[in-house]
């Protein structure tokens, strides 16, 4: 075969070669000026980062400090926990090793590939990325054996919070949970999956607990397994905290208010440490260190019994009679009480057209201070709350505490409330009448208060006139915050009288009597609602649940020098004695008999 | 045939040293990128051995392909274009589906690429048209022209494999520039396509979207799309001057580098060799490049200039958009490095390619009386 030229026009297109050599030299010119400045120009500050890829450095986590009761009992620890990680650039198959792990750990497919999504954004690829944080032993040993067979798995061991008594401390310990991306952004010493304390004293004390993390570095090799590793810095553990609470005295109220909803709190009057503070019904803060669902988060969300309400400081409540106390030292403090002027009871008091009644229907008769406590005579508070009106009621319950933050080492404490007649102004816009001085004289209308307070006040009434902050660590020096206005006789008297509420004959907290102790005591029954008539007929057992009355009981009990303010409350208890009566005659017996005594099996 | 001697004497010998020296720059660079695989028993043959066994085929073939003259592809050029077509159709219906792009033919011992084969067909088709084309392209000789390779490309973008029906794409356009067009085609292309090219974001899939917005700002994502081009700037940059050493390479050898015996195999080079090894290297495949133009310059005839210009641009586009993706003045395109990059039927084709070439120039005496 022979082949003869096209001779027509020999030469190729002279501006096409020029093109093909313009082309040549641009091409040389753009990536040598770019390789001259990547490699040259800025070649210091990359060698730089290609060190910091190769030196890994890793934090070691400190242990979070352990929590005792106030006898060494351990409540708070820390356990290994075993959380599955997939190193992304070793895993050859990424849809299948992910199938396989929804088949040992029994989570979905699509909630692994969403972890997985999510995580890919912030997880380097040569970096576990958590997929399950949380392994049985059963799972971790069945993956540990088969993770040969699927490169790019990875068992981490990360420690985890876990509370001995998860949820008779609940309350008080509150929990810890991942750190969320605002906690992360406020404290630069949190990384992703660290723990951190959400509520309770594991919130409060979260700088203590945590301790300082340690650092190490390391070289990574092509197998992802680290060379030459050093420790740079020691971790520091988290501070140990002991609490001031008594493990089995918390118990022991846990297990008399089981099935009810309420608040004990237990206080040593002289410290103000408290020895127990329980809030019924309660939930598992283990459940919460281990990450909890939406579908559980929100079962306890909206559980009528509010579960995670503490009912001793975040829950306030008309005092009912409790109040009383204050009321009368309102009278002493102001002069505006004679102890020796008796008031005649008839069962009711007449102001304008309205009849406010006392809870005796047929009237006390004669009545002096001391029987009008004792016997919590209302028309006795009526009067005198007449005579001090609204301005020195609030002005002495203030000072006593009442209306305020007690200061307790406890997330969102509420305040109460004590009225006043420009506070009503604001909040009603009605002016205060004649009716609402009686009303507040015997703990009801707008009144508001917290076991909490409750059992401070009864506590400045026997430790010499002392407001003391409420203290939760045994180490905790005592902190008196101000003086409650009343001189030493003046509160002897009111002592006297709640003394004599249990020893008395016709005191109505009779049931505390103990044998040995000094136990004083008052009774309260706080209205929820204002019962219809219907509702008065029915028997105690006969109301509805949610309109029966709170019970209230207070008292101090003291002997040898030990003493102790008690306050107890048991929503919809009905009486006070009766209700509110049972536990707190448990305390004193736990406190200074050492007993247990075991609830009475419940009658409904 | 009889064997006439001036046919060794005209070869390019410096297209063909480069050519073997751009090759083993590449398997030497292989070893190092490849260093870690050796231990950890993942892969069965290390990539550098079998990158130098594609080598040694394509330079079989290439030998093949300088034995027999060119002209003859001239003759060929329409049934090839045609067997092409047909194959790519065939890929339709009978084609292996791999990671979700129906782009193989099973052929038995092979899974043989109908893509690949087009890239070489087009340009030897447009050598073959152009080459009859006296004047410089109107608006209608244009359209035919581009038409031709619509063809192709259109099947291969169906697949889909937006890149290789790209790249048919842009070695015709290449050719059609060095062929030339007339003045009015020219300004109103240069208005027009400027135009459009925003238009195609909407056909893009949003894959190919991330990449765009990736690269235009990489530490948006570092550790997901951006990943790539910061470690492959690291790779580069920690090179410095001289260079880590062979072997050295901390990106590459800790793996941080991914791809790096793929796409990203120059970065290895850069990271190991410095800036004083990346400029030798570049300035290699410039010298390459233009031996090409030497070759389109003093072929015999047009039909061999225009092959070599379609070689040119085959080459070139190659070189461009991977370098300027691992440099990171490109989106990443999955295009590899002639020669560098690790890639078994693309070492081949390369090696036919530069034996293709080397012919046009081996023949050039033949005129010459």
């Amino acid at each position: 075969m022979t082949y003869t030229f096209d001779q027509s026009n020999q030469e190729p297109p002279k501006q096409g070669l020029l093109l093909l050599q313009i082309l040549i030299l641009t091409l040389f010119c753009v990536f040598a000026l770019r390789l001259w400045y990547l490699q040259i120009h800025r070649g210091e500050e990359y060698a730089a980062k290609a060190r910091e890829n190769q030196l890994r450095q890793e934090a070691i986590f400190a242990p979070r400090g352990l929590i005792r009761d106030r006898n060494g009992e351990l409540l708070a620890v820390n356990e290994p926990a075993y959380a599955l990680g997939l190193v992304r650039e070793d895993c050859k198959d990424i849809d299948a090793t992910l199938e396989q792990v929804g088949r040992w750990t029994g989570i979905p497919v699509k909630d692994l590939k969403a972890v997985y999504q999510k995580g890919r954004r912030r997880v380097k690829p040569f970096e576990p990325l958590i997929l399950a944080p949380d392994l049985t032993f059963e799972q971790m040993a069945i993956i540990e054996a088969n993770q040969l067979h699927w490169p790019g798995l990875e068992i981490r061991i990360r420690p985890r919070r876990q509370y001995k008594y998860g949820v008779m401390m609940a309350h008080l310990l509150g929990y810890v949970a991942e750190a969320n991306e605002s906690e992360m952004s406020k404290d630069p010493a949190l990384a992703l999956g660290d723990e951190v304390g959400k509520q309770g004293l594991e919130f409060m004390l979260e700088q203590q607990l945590r301790g300082a993390k340690g650092l190490r570095q390391f070289e990574v090799d092509v197998n992802g397994r680290k060379l030459d590793e050093r420790v740079l810095k020691k971790p520091k553990a988290g501070h140990e905290v002991d609490l001031s609470i008594d493990l089995g005295l918390q118990q022991l109220v846990t297990d008399w208010l089981e099935g009810e909803a309420g608040a004990v709190v237990v206080m040593d009057a002289d410290t103000g440490q408290l020895h127990a503070l329980v809030s019924s019904p309660s939930f598992d803060s283990n459940a919460f260190s281990s990450g909890l669902s939406t579908e559980q988060w929100n079962t306890l969300r909206d559980d009528p019994m509010h579960p995670l309400q503490n009912r001793a400081i975040q829950s306030v409540y008309p005092p009912g009679s409790v109040f009383k106390l204050a009321i009368a030292g309102a009278g002493l403090s102001n002069k505006m009480v004679d102890i020796h002027e008796t008031v005649f009871c008839s069962g009711s008091l007449k102001l304008g057209r309205h009849v406010f009644r006392c809870w005796r229907r047929g009237g006390h008769g004669k009545v002096n201070f001391e029987r009008a406590l004792v016997e919590s005579c209302d028309v006795y508070f009526y009067k005198l709350g007449k005579k001090l009106t609204v301005d020195r009621m609030s002005e002495f319950a203030t000072a006593c505490g009442y209306g305020v933050k007690t200061g307790i080492q406890l997330p969102h404490e509420k305040a109460g409330n004590i009225p006043t007649r420009e506070w009503k102004r604001r909040r009603f816009g009605e002016r205060w009448q004649g009716g609402d001085d009686l009303n507040m004289a015997i703990g009801q209308g707008y009144t508001l208060v917290s076991p909490l307070q409750v059992a401070r006040f009864v506590a400045a009434m026997i430790n010499g006139g002392k407001l003391l902050k409420p203290q939760l660590l045994k180490d905790d020096k005592v902190a008196v915050l101000s003086q409650v206005p009343l001189s030493d006789g003046e509160r002897a008297l009111i002592k006297k009288a709640m003394r004599n509420t249990v020893d008395g004959p016709r005191g109505t907290a009779r049931r505390l009597r103990t044998k040995g102790v000094d136990v004083g005591g008052k009774t309260g029954t706080a209205q929820v609602v204002r019962l219809t008539d219907e509702l008065k007929k029915l028997k105690d057992e006969e109301i509805p649940y949610k309109y029966r009355d709170h019970a209230w009981m207070c008292s101090y009990a003291e002997k040898d020098g030990r003493r102790f303010a008690i306050a107890a409350l048991v929503e919809h208890g009905l009486h006070g004695a009766s209700g509110a009566g049972p536990v707190v005659k448990a305390v004193i017996e736990y406190l200074f008999n050492g007993k247990t005594l075991k609830r009475p099996p419940k009658k409904h | 045939m009889a064997f006439d001697r001036r046919l060794l004497f005209y070869i390019n010998w410096p297209l063909l040293g480069l050519t073997l020296l751009l090759f083993f720059c590449g398997v030497l660079n292989l070893y190092s990128a490849s260093g870690f695989r050796l231990e950890d028993g993942m892969s069965v043959a290390p990539f550098y051995q079998k990158q130098l066994i594609w080598g040694l085929l394509g330079m079989l073939g290439m030998l093949v392909i300088m034995l027999i003259d060119y002209r003859h592809l001239r003759t060929l050029a329409w049934p090839l274009f045609w067997f092409t077509c047909i194959t790519l159709v065939a890929v339709f219906f009978m084609g292996k589906t791999i990671y979700g792009a129906r782009r193989w033919l099973d052929l038995g011992f092979m899974n043989f690429q109908p893509s690949e084969m087009a890239k070489i067909c087009i340009l030897i088709i447009g050598a073959r048209i152009l080459s009859k084309e006296p004047d410089r392209l109107n608006f209608i000789r244009l359209a035919y022209v581009v038409g031709i390779g619509l063809i192709p490309a259109g099947l291969v973008i169906k697949q889909p494999d937006l890149g290789s029906g790209l790249t048919i794409l842009m070695i015709l356009g290449g050719m059609i520039l060095f062929h030339g067009m007339t003045g009015r085609v020219f300004k109103t292309l240069l208005i027009t396509i400027p135009a459009l090219l925003p238009l195609s974001w909407f056909v893009l899939h949003d894959y190919q979207k991330q990449r765009i917005l990736t690269f235009l700002d990489p530490t948006k994502d570092p550790l997901g799309s951006g990943y790539h081009i910061i470690q492959s700037e690291i790779a580069f940059g920690s090179g410095r001057f001289w260079g880590k050493g062979f072997l050295e390479g901390t990106q590459s050898q800790l793996r941080f580098l991914p791809e790096k015996h793929t796409d990203f195999a120059i970065a290895v080079f850069g990271e190991e060799w410095g800036f004083v090894g990346t400029m030798i290297l570049l300035g290699l495949f410039c010298v390459f490049l233009y031996q090409m133009v030497v070759i389109a310059r003093e072929a015999k005839d047009l039909f061999g200039s225009y092959l070599a210009a379609g070689v040119f641009f085959y080459f070139f586009w190659q070189i461009l958009i991977n370098m300027g993706m691992v440099l990171g003045l490109m989106p990443v395109v999955g295009i590899p490095l002639p020669f560098i990059s690790y890639g078994g039927s693309a070492t081949l084709v390369n090696f036919c390619l530069v034996g293709l070439v080397l012919n046009v120039s081996m023949r050039k005496f033949l005129f010459k009386q």
